[in-house]
């Protein structure tokens, strides 16, 4: 790389690095609802043994450092089974989405004591099963009783997605601003550019969210 | 008479307190039953025991002569031919009127999309509340939002309807259209068993009105005997309240 690059072109080349920092929160989110969901209602609904299982499962993704867990699924798991936890795309994924999972089952089970027991007593009134009360009652009020939450997880999993920068083979935001500052000796622009680009891309999008939640849920009058 | 539901020595017990004690009870078709009580006697309690939607603690609940207190009883399908309408009215939120209405129509008893909305629409202009079918709740007045909570229930073609104080959550000024609504279905021949305390309307409707204290039946009979001439002592003292404070009223 030349020793001159100017701001726009330190820019433009971690700019490059978005579609991956993106596409790491975007999946791993999904991932987090997902299994997230499921958690969340095995916990209130579910007897005491799913309870104690998901009590089990959210300290542990939540206690454990996600460096920790991304490093133990990459070189410790991935040395065992290298396909597919060699991938580091594919790890980061995993392994955030694992933990989005237990946060966001936090979440939605704050949404669900929210709602309250009596949408889920007419549902079963008119005969439908716990489940089918759960999938057409329950989690589309969840989704709009979460949004807050979910905008925060959304920014934390922004914000994590800079760990992969410990895998090898990725080239996240935080790889490329690590690149230029090696390449040309800039210490601080590229940093700072990087900086102000997850800035950009967690706040616009969390409070859009928040705000879009409170608009929804004045107007249905929750 | 077909008899539509029937409970045999029904008890509801949590922990130290008994909230339904030893109630046996038959509604047969076209029937117009009352219930009533001091608030806490236990009756929202049956309703939910009669309706299983609480499981009772002793005692059986037949509906149609099938036991739904044994075990392996289907229970949603039981559930799905007894209409229900709660107190405190409870939409579902995210749903408009016409949405709350087709949930038990499409998931339930898996009528197609269009064939769902017709019933739905038509549920919606029994209660008169056709204009409103794509209002959400919040939108509605409370009487409104009661009268689609009672097209709901009726929408899916019950057996019987469960009513549970349906006007008592609303002010009064919008309690007569509720009661308009339960007029015409009983009109219809709609077979009822309603907790209330709008004893005018009782009186018009009921075949017969059942005083309900401390979990269980004190008195049965038909309401011109209520109005003139109850036989305990309970009921009599709680008759004389309720007629001076409908005469307030």
């Amino acid at each position: 790389m030349s020793q001159k690059l100017d701001v726009v072109q330190i820019l433009l080349l971690i700019l490059g690095g978005v579609p991956t920092t993106l596409s790491i929160s975007l999946f791993s989110f999904l991932m987090g609802v997902a299994i997230g969901i499921p958690l969340s209602f095995a916990k209130t609904y579910g007897g005491k043994f799913p309870q104690i299982l998901v009590d089990g499962y959210e300290k542990i993704f939540r206690g454990i450092p996600e460096l920790v867990l991304l490093l133990m699924f990459y070189f410790g798991i991935g040395y065992y089974i290298p396909t597919p936890f060699k991938n580091a795309f594919f790890t980061g994924i995993f392994v955030l989405g694992l933990r989005s999972a237990a946060n966001q089952s936090q979440v939605y089970r704050g949404a669900i004591r929210g709602i309250g027991e009596d949408q889920m007593i007419v549902a079963r009134s008119l005969g439908l099963s716990k489940l089918l009360s759960i999938v057409y009652v329950m989690i589309p009020q969840v989704f709009m009783f979460s949004t807050p939450g979910l905008g925060s997880e959304y920014a934390l999993l922004i914000k994590d997605s800079a760990y992969l920068f410990f895998l090898p083979g990725i080239t996240e935001m935080l790889e490329i601003a690590n690149g230029i500052r090696k390449a040309t000796g800039v210490t601080t622009t590229p940093y700072l550019i990087a900086a102000f680009l997850y800035i950009l891309l967690t706040f616009p999008i969390a409070t859009w969210l928040d705000k879009w939640g409170s608009r929804k849920k004045k107007q249905l009058g929750m | 008479m077909n008899i539509v539901i029937e409970c045999q020595n029904l008890w509801k017990i949590y922990g130290k307190i008994v909230a339904v004690k030893n109630v046996s009870l038959k509604v047969s078709e076209g029937e117009i039953k009352l219930l009533f009580g001091p608030s806490g006697s236990g009756k929202s309690t049956f309703l939910r025991c009669l309706a299983m939607l609480t499981t009772p603690t002793k005692g059986e609940v037949f509906l149609r002569g099938e036991q739904l207190t044994k075990e392996n009883a289907e229970l949603d399908k039981a559930r799905a031919r007894i209409g229900f309408v709660f107190q405190h009215i409870w939409l579902f939120r995210h749903l408009t009127a016409v949405g709350n209405v087709e949930l038990g129509l499409k998931r339930v008893l898996k009528l197609p999309r269009q064939k769902a909305k017709e019933r739905a629409m038509k549920a919606l202009r029994e209660v008169r509340m056709e204009d409103w079918a794509n209002h959400h709740p919040a939108q509605l007045s409370g009487g409104q939002q009661q009268r689609v909570g009672i097209a709901r229930a009726l929408a899916m073609e019950p057996d019987i309807m469960l009513l549970d104080e349906p006007t008592s959550a609303l002010d009064p000024e919008l309690t007569g259209e509720v009661i308009d609504t339960l007029r015409d279905l009983a009109k219809k021949g709609m077979t009822m068993l309603i907790v209330s305390h709008e004893m005018p309307f009782a009186r018009e409707v009921a075949e017969e009105m059942i005083f309900f204290d401390e979990g269980t039946v004190i008195e049965k009979g038909e309401p011109e005997r209520f109005f003139t001439n109850p036989r305990s002592e309970r009921a009599q003292k709680f008759m004389a309240r309720l007629i001076k404070r409908t005469r307030r009223e």
